[in-house]
């Protein structure tokens, strides 16, 4: 399983808001240990979900200040559970942003059922501790769709 | 903001017990008080009190006093304890 948990951005204000979906396939192998029989989406997954989606948004506000990597949670609830093949809605806003660090409120929803929500704190990694070329393939393609839309060209990717 | 409130306040963003902190209790003494620590300090007053704390702040903080300093500098703190 890669570990891109974002599929694709809906909507996005660099720096205060940012609303994405995933969806897990059902033949994704962890469903067969979480758990046989009753397979739901890990909820450290969904945290992570929730975490790349806001930090997306802080990385579209700020390049320079670096990557945001979650650093703490403070606050987190599960809600209900989300089963494989669902789409799952990942919303973040952005609290604060700072050039150290940057605080987030988000929730994610299913069917737009509240499934479960957090507080996340992120801090900021120099690009150069990063591969060189590395990319975010996820953000991109957002960027090229807003600018399509923009000239009137928008596409559906 | 009193003194025992805000020092309740230290305790909660440093994970350690209501009621651990003094005044003068040292940095090296909170086993938390690391990078992720100041982070998450800088964060509380940040969202709690509106202050952003400059480098000089940070850099010069050796006990719990100096972050009552801080609270006091910016009018969030009584100024009797």
């Amino acid at each position: 399983m890669r570990f891109i948990l974002v599929d694709k951005i809906l909507e996005m204000t660099p720096g205060r808001t940012i609303r994405a979906v995933k969806t897990l396939s059902p033949a994704e192998e962890l469903f067969q240990d979480h758990f046989p029989g009753f397979p739901v989406v890990p909820g450290v997954l969904l945290t992570e979900m929730m975490a790349q989606a806001a930090g997306k948004c802080l990385f579209a506000e700020d390049p320079k200040r670096g990557r945001p990597m979650l650093a703490q949670i403070k606050v987190a609830s599960f809600r209900d559970w989300v089963r494989p093949g669902e789409e799952i809605t990942l919303v973040g806003e952005i609290r604060s942003s700072r050039p150290q660090f940057a605080a987030a409120s988000c929730h994610a929803e299913v069917h737009g059922h509240l499934v479960c929500s957090a507080e996340l704190l992120f801090s900021f990694q120099a690009a150069s501790n990063f591969a060189e070329g590395y990319r975010d393939e996820v953000l991109e393609r957002f960027r090229e769709r807003a600018a399509g839309e923009t000239t009137g060209n928008a596409t559906n990717s | 903001m009193d003194q025992r409130e805000a020092l309740n306040w230290i305790a909660e963003v440093f994970e350690e017990a209501p009621g651990s902190m003094t005044p003068e209790t040292l940095r090296e003494d909170i086993r938390t008080w690391d990078s992720m620590g100041v982070l998450t300090l800088m964060a509380g007053m940040d969202e709690k009190f509106s202050i952003v704390m400059t480098d000089a702040d940070i850099q010069t903080m050796r006990k719990v006093d100096d972050i009552l300093a801080v609270l006091r500098k910016h009018n969030k703190l009584d100024q009797t304890p």
